[in-house]
């Protein structure tokens, strides 16, 4: 969390109301995302309880576990969580691009992906671990599950790893994102609770958001309350019925609060950076489709050292891109840098678009652009900058001091002896320059050959589930 | 400022004062005290800088009874499914002598096939539990030719402020070449070498109050304290079946702090001398044990003992709704977190880190630099904002 | 019936808007009293929506009783078990339908029947005796047994665990391995010993499983024994025959030995 950012939480919390941290929407959002809003039974690593989940908002599934601890209902469950999630992960297959690769056989690409969108972090944690205890399962053998469970497991899995993975959004954790955009007048750990958040967002903080028997929690954790007065006497009661109904009040709250946060995302502007990174989702998840289409053997356990440290190498190179192109697309994130000294704005005051460098063939085109600027600049002279007003173009700071900067242009301004028009920035206009830069001028990257096309990185190990990984008791 | 606060700083009259336990009796009154278990021990450490806690604690004050009576009900609470599941699990480990705990002993630590005398502590009467307790860690810790191996549900004793307090661990003791260990049983799930690592945290300070309580025993006994190993075996069902795993936890660090945060629970007197003398936390409950103390009275007392609310309260103590409605009331910084107070280097207020921010109040000394900061944020946020 | 819905359903949003309101006033005393009305009418609305009637269990057709079953069960095993175990074993191979829950109250039942006309079965379902001659906590033994077989000293547990592994596995090995409940209950006892199985993934055999619990039975026998033989003693000398069967209090073995 940045200055910026804490003092926005101030300013939330004398307003009574969120304060906008971001003025573009971060992350791509589906036309038509799989809400999915999942319960576990209390006490248990990954023993599922409900789900409620779909792509309508009029429309939610709900599918329940009536007796959790019978071990058929909950493989049957997770059958039925396959029924729903298979048919909308597979619908994106069908239409797909051709992508050339340098240095490799070109590949099909989705033109577009499933999106999940779970409550909070909690939501993602469950997802993979329920996706740890089915894809080592066999449709055959001595605890046979339906076909499609580990199928399922594979996909929640890679989901589960995806969301991790710094700007992707093929899974979204709601209170992740709404967090992103907005600073509200509480606590990070108290962001954490979805009604709470999209209270302090919406109305201004509740009271009621944080009681239980107005908000039910978003889960997969359920109110212990609400497990010992109703859940627990449902169960007993050995009707399916009073157990589903039981849970449909606890997830009902929940998805209406889901839809609430899609339509606040959904109201702000795409930043400009976000459709690259679903395009490389959408690689990514054409990539995890060829590789199970293939017949290629279940996710590993757990990775394997050199595996875990280029996992690791990719994650932070990831993270960083993603900082960057954030505050390249939204000049509220691109004001935390210009706080630090990284990136400065202001009006330019004076240009001189023909400065040349050297001599004879030598001799090279340097516009100079002077700017004043409020910011404190710590960048010192040689500093190589980029500006997102002119993404293709590279400069480099020559000098700073008494409010004034002078930026020499040396990339991005045409072949020609004179700068092409537009190049160069005119006196009066409002410009941003920093020492942020990212690579992701050009043509959009596109997956390394080695790196695709597992997870968006490192080929798949060579993993082989042993008898004991399917018979593994699912508590 | 509130009055009451201002009455509160006052210093305590010295006279021939009351002794500290004298005094904390009195910060309790009539309700009856609340008994330490390993988990409230533990979570002493939580917060060792808030004196209410401090002396809510030390008091032996109900903290829930509390903090329910202010109309400011802890949000705590456990699932029946996740207890019933902790006790089947513990129940699994411990079952047909112990079988299961014994074949990760011998895999684990070498445990040789000969060693599987088992004491079940609770054959005796409650009242003589801890006698027995005394009795057979004595004998085993002098190296006895029948040292047992495994004692199941000893009963400790640690001294909290003067207090003794009774832990009843659900752990087996156990013991091998003269060394013990503590057995803790929890039933998080081990995936794939994994555990939540905030549940394994609380278990290693759990299970460090248990080895502590141990040492002091030994020590009582006249034996090495040291005899107790600060490895304590973590016993937890692994990946989604129930068999259960055990994992060797160090859990020294976890020591050091309880150990520190317990010495200054014995020194309390001088949180005590900044309460006025008659102060109390009492209740005051009636015959059925409902408290009648006002609440408005009660609220003050608490008040006069200064708190250190930070949002991770809200998972470690009882009294957090109360404390988090007063740092909103005083538009403290705390309410935001850790991080955010630490961003605004030493500006305590909402008010005054705002003010700064608009300019509309001049910086103390010291705060030069954080000012320049907050009005460039400011300028920056109205900037991109409008 | 919809009349009463209707009004719980009115009830219902008067308390929620009831508990808001409070909320805003500040008043949580209120709210909470609201919140608990709230709760059982919405509980009251579910039971009236479900239709609730009168709990009719289908109990099995029961044609041998839960004491004949623990009775069979520990014959089988041949040493002090849990109940637990118990039921496993009555489920593997006699096809039995009891639960851990009823044998809770059996030992207290057999206790009253035995004061009442004492000797008048041929068997009882009985407590092991601790080094203290009380009744050890969740054990249950057979009155026809000798009493060395019915005390526990401190390695006894292990060692009965290890004769009911061999009875469990030789009871198998005769009478074949049966279902899959059998072999389960097989692989899990197999786990706990050394050298029961061969590492791999596969059934534990019944043979194998016995020689590697005789071996480690071997270890502990001579003390076990010594060790059973004077608590057995002391059983027959202090203890009187209801005391003997279901276990002496536990102060009063505490005052007859501070006596001594
Ligand atoms: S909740 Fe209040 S009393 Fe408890 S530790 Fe936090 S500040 Fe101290």
């Amino acid at each position: 969390m940045s200055l910026l950012t804490s003092l926005a939480r101030l300013r939330a919390l004398e307003e009574g109301i969120a304060q906008p941290v971001a003025t573009v929407r971060h992350c791509h959002l589906s036309a038509r995302p799989m809400v999915f809003v999942p319960l576990k039974l209390s006490g248990e690593a990954a023993a599922p309880l409900a789900a409620m989940l779909g792509t309508e908002r009029e429309r939610p599934r709900l599918l329940v576990v009536t007796q959790p601890r019978n071990r058929d209902l909950r493989f049957a469950w997770a059958a039925e969580l396959a029924g729903v999630l298979l048919p909308y992960i597979e619908g994106f297959l069908a239409d797909t691009e051709t992508v050339e690769r340098r240095n490799a056989d070109p590949y099909e690409r989705a033109m577009d992906a499933p999106q999940l969108i779970v409550p909070n972090q909690g939501g993602v944690a469950f997802t993979r671990l329920l996706g740890r205890s089915t894809r080592f399962r066999r449709p055959d053998g001595p605890y046979p599950v339906p076909e499609s469970v580990p199928v399922l497991g594979r996909w929640l899995t890679y989901f589960g790893e995806r969301a991790a993975y710094p700007g992707s959004a093929l899974m979204l954790a709601a209170t992740e994102e709404l967090g992103r955009h907005w600073a509200s007048g509480q606590s990070g750990l108290e962001d954490a609770n979805l009604a709470a958040l999209l209270a302090w967002i919406t109305t201004g903080p509740s009271e009621e958001a944080e009681d239980p028997l107005v908000w039910p929690p978003a889960g997969p954790a359920t109110d212990p309350g609400f497990d010992a007065e109703v859940l627990a006497p449902a169960i007993e009661s050995g009707k399916p019925e009073r157990v589903a109904e039981a849970l449909r009040t606890q997830l009902e709250p929940t998805w209406r609060l889901m839809w609430q946060a899609i339509d606040l995302l959904a109201g702000l502007p795409e930043g400009a950076s976000a459709a690259q990174r679903w395009e490389q989702d959408r690689g990514s998840f054409s990539g995890m489709a060829t590789h199970l289409a293939e017949g290629a053997p279940p996710q590993a356990r757990r990775d394997g050292a050199v595996a875990a440290a280029a996992r690791l190498a990719r994650m932070e190179r990831a993270q960083a891109a993603y900082d960057v192109q954030r505050a390249y697309d939204d000049p509220l994130v691109m004001a935390e840098y210009r706080l630090t000294g990284e990136a400065f704005a202001g009006e330019v005051v004076e240009t001189d678009p023909d400065n040349t460098e050297g001599e004879g063939r030598s001799r090279k085109l340097r516009p100079l652009v002077v700017i004043k600027t409020d910011d404190p600049v710590r960048l010192p002279p040689g500093a190589t900058l980029g500006t997102p007003q002119r993404r293709a173009q590279g400069a480099e700071l020559v000098s700073a001091g008494e409010g004034l900067v002078t930026v020499k242009i040396t990339k991005g301004m045409g072949r020609g002896r004179t700068a092409a028009p537009g190049a160069v920035p005119e006196v009066g206009e409002r410009v941003c320059y920093t020492s942020l830069t990212d690579d992701f001028q050009g043509s959009p990257q596109l997956p390394e050959a080695e790196a695709t096309p597992w997870t968006h990185g490192g080929p798949p190990q060579d993993y082989v589930p042993d008898d004991e990984d399917a018979q593994e008791e699912w508590s | 400022m509130p009055s009451e606060r201002l009455e509160a700083g006052r210093p305590a009259p010295r006279g021939e004062a009351m002794s500290t336990q004298h005094r904390l009796d009195a910060l309790r009154g009539t309700t009856p005290p609340r008994p330490h278990d390993a988990r409230a021990i533990a979570a002493l450490a939580a917060n060792p800088g808030c004196s209410r806690r401090a002396l809510m604690d030390g008091a032996g004050v109900d903290k829930d009874a509390a903090a329910r009576h202010l109309g400011f009900p802890a949000p705590f609470g456990q699932s029946p499914f996740a207890i019933t599941r902790g006790n089947v699990f513990e129940a699994l480990v411990k079952a047909d002598g112990c079988a299961e705990l014994l074949r990760m002993l011998r895999e684990a630590l070498g445990l040789p096939v000969a060693e599987v005398a088992y004491h079940d502590v609770e054959n005796v009467g409650a009242h003589l539990r801890h006698a027995h307790t005394r009795a057979l860690i004595d004998r085993a810790a002098t190296g006895g030719q029948d040292a047992g191996t495994l004692y199941d549900h000893p009963l400790l004793t640690l001294e909290i402020a003067g207090h003794t307090a009774y832990l009843e661990p659900d752990v087996v003791a156990f013991q091998l070449g003269g060394r013990f260990h503590i057995v803790e049983i929890k039933s998080f799930a081990v995936i794939d070498g994994q555990a939540d690592p905030a549940a394994v945290a609380a278990a290693a300070r759990q299970a460090a109050v248990y080895v502590l309580a141990l040492r002091t025993l030994l020590e009582e006994l006249g034996h090495d304290p040291l005899q107790v190993s600060h490895d304590v075996v973590l016993v937890c069902p692994e990946n989604f079946a129930n068999r259960p795993v055990a994992t060797l936890v160090d859990v020294r660090r976890q020591l050091a702090v309880l150990r520190r945060q317990l010495t200054r629970m014995t020194s309390l007197d001088r949180l005590l001398a900044a309460l006025p003398e008659d102060v109390t936390f009492d209740l005051r409950p009636d015959e059925d044990g409902r408290p009648t103390r006002p609440v408005a009275e009660l609220a003050d007392a608490l008040r006069g003992a200064t708190a250190r609310y930070a949002p991770d309260c809200l998972s470690t103590c009882d009294l957090c709704f109360f404390c988090r409605d007063e740092a909103r009331q005083e538009g403290a910084c705390d309410l935001l977190g850790r991080q955010v107070r630490d961003e605004l280097g030493g500006v305590a207020s909402v008010a005054e880190a705002l003010g700064l921010a608009d300019g509309t109040r001049d910086p103390a000394v010291g705060q030069e630099e954080i000012a320049r900061l907050l009005r460039n944020a400011e300028r920056l946020r109205r900037e991109c904002l409008t | 019936m919809s009349d009463r819905l209707d009004d719980l359903e009115r009830r219902i949003d008067e308390l929620r808007a009831g508990v808001r309101k409070a909320m805003r006033h500040r008043d949580p005393a209120t709210a909470r009293t609201l919140r608990a009305e709230l709760r059982s009418a919405e509980r009251a609305w579910d039971a009236l929506v479900s239709g609730e009637q009168p709990e009719v269990k289908a109990e099995p057709p029961r044609l041998v009783t839960v004491r004949e079953q623990v009775h069979q069960g520990l014959r089988l095993l041949g040493a002090a078990a849990q109940p637990r175990l118990i039921v496993a074993v009555s489920d593997a191979f006699f096809g039995g339908t009891i639960r851990s829950a009823q044998l809770t109250s059996l030992r207290r039942d057999e206790e009253r029947s035995f004061r009442s006309s004492p000797h008048g079965r041929p068997y009882y379902l009985c407590a092991a005796l601790t080094d203290r001659l009380s009744a050890a906590r969740g054990l249950l033994t057979l009155s026809t047994w000798p009493l060395e077989r019915r005390v526990v000293g401190p390695l006894s547990p292990r060692v009965d665990f290890l004769t009911c592994a061999i009875a469990v596995a030789e009871h198998g090995e005769e009478h074949g391995a049966g279902d899959g409940r059998a072999a389960r209950l097989l692989v899990r006892m197999a786990r706990n010993i050394p050298g029961a199985t061969d590492g791999t993934f596969g059934p534990p055999v019944p043979g194998q499983v016995a020689a590697a619990a005789r071996a480690e039975l071997r270890v502990h026998a001579e003390r076990d024994t010594r060790d059973r033989a004077e608590l057995a003693e002391r059983a027959t000398a202090q203890l009187g025959d209801t005391a003997r069967l279901f276990g002496a209090a536990t102060l009063m073995t505490i005052k007859k030995e501070n006596a001594k």
